[in-house]
């Protein structure tokens, strides 16, 4: 006799998990890749700013990065049965 | 590519295909997202690692790495450092290390440098100390076995066709069929949870102090501004949230990026562990001073924005600084 083969409650938590955080992180990774790209294109432009781009630059990075975070942290949520 | 060198190439692939597919693999660890507990202080531990109720402070493994990344730290500072006008030594090497961070610091914020420079260079080492020390080796891999208890897992071990491996026969290892897990004894801080949350209270903390002081109560207008319209009103709530959003993204930044290069150097190193792994341990290298540079540099920013007053200022500021 064969072993049924199907999605429990866990399995579904796993891939809502994967989902949260593959989703999520699609958005940020795309906008972190254009902070960057700016920021370095700016500084070829123009040398002599380097130091106050590379400050905005990673704060460009932090709040691009912050629905990537939130996503995991929903993420971890989903996949630990917390919520 | 001369005769010698493609001879040596195919030697060395002919010999890496040879030995991964005679060798066994060892069955995959297991790995913990939290820190787990080596000694219970007012309590007992059992064969499963858990406390007991009465337990006022569990000992877990990223403390005690804690504690010798802080130990180091000020036996550096204790020896190293001996107030020569001419350094000598190693003396050298931490006035470099001090020196090229406050040069960065002040290209940030020149006037308030002197105020935010203790705390971010203090955060930048002990992080960067506690990265690194999670990629020493033995780091995750020495430990004591102990006792499953969760049914789950062992439920999931049965499963898992415990096949007998090259491994096995080592000295020194846990013994799957018992269903013992290593638990290692030293754990990277920073992929304890705990810790970086710590370190994201304290900075957001700071920031605030900082922006307080500076500003005086007009630092609250930023999130309480009834008097330039709806707008504004909007705008002061969202930045509201966005400082308790702070805390967690810079919790979750560290850990998640730690944690997760532990996990993938774990991966490689079962999946094909002859050579596979060195780019990414590399990699992780880089990382580990990446995340600290980023955490350091990020609270610098957020105080030296919290310390300028929103609107006109800005300008003169800048005028002022040039």
């Amino acid at each position: 006799m064969e072993a049924q083969v199907g999605i429990d409650n866990d399995g579904l938590r796993f891939i809502a998990m994967a989902l949260a955080i593959g989703l999520g992180a699609i958005g940020p990774g795309a906008g972190i890749g254009v902070v960057f790209s700016g920021a370095l294109q700016a500084m070829g432009r123009n040398p002599e700013a380097e130091g106050m781009l590379r400050t905005y630059m990673f704060l460009g990075f932090a709040l691009a990065e912050v629905p990537f975070i939130l996503s995991m942290v929903f993420g971890l949520l989903i996949g630990f049965k917390i919520i | 590519m001369s005769v010698r060198n493609a001879a040596l190439v195919a030697l060395v692939i002919g010999a890496v295909l040879f030995f991964g597919f005679n060798l066994k693999f060892p069955n995959f660890p297991p790995v913990s997202v939290k820190a787990e507990a080596l000694m219970c202080i007012g309590g007992v531990i059992d064969d499963a690692g858990h406390c007991s109720k009465e337990t006022v402070f569990p000992i877990t493994n990223s403390l005690i790495t804690t504690l010798i990344v802080d130990v180091l730290l000020v036996l550096v500072v204790l020896f190293g450092v001996k107030n020569q006008m001419v350094p000598r030594g190693f003396q050298n090497f931490i006035e470099l290390v001090v020196g090229s961070l406050h040069d960065f610091a002040v290209g940030v914020d020149k006037k308030n440098v002197a105020k935010f420079f203790p705390f971010i260079a203090t955060a930048f080492l002990l992080i960067l100390l506690s990265n690194f020390i999670g990629l020493f080796p033995g780091a995750g891999s020495i430990g004591m076995c102990q006792k499953v208890t969760d049914p789950a897992r062992i439920e999931a071990m049965e499963n898992k066709a415990i096949k007998p491996t090259s491994f096995d026969t080592l000295p020194l290892q846990c013994d799957h069929h018992e269903h013992e897990e290593l638990v290692p004894f030293l754990r990277a801080p920073t992929a304890d949870l705990n810790m970086t949350l710590a370190l994201g209270l304290m900075s957001v903390i700071l920031i605030e102090y900082f922006g307080l002081k500076a500003l005086g109560l007009e630092y609250l207008t930023r999130f309480f501004n009834f008097r330039e319209g709806p707008m504004f009103t909007v705008i002061g709530f969202i930045e509201l949230l966005s400082e308790f959003i702070r805390i967690i993204s810079f919790a979750f930044r560290l850990f998640g990026n730690i944690f997760a290069g532990e996990v993938v150097l774990i991966v490689m190193g079962y999946l094909f562990p002859y050579m596979l792994p060195l780019p990414f341990y590399a990699f992780e290298v880089f990382v580990a001073l990446m995340q600290a540079v980023i955490f350091s540099v990020l609270t610098l920013v957020f105080m030296s924005m919290a310390t300028q007053a929103h609107g006109g200022g800005h300008d003169e500021q800048e005028a002022a600084a040039h």
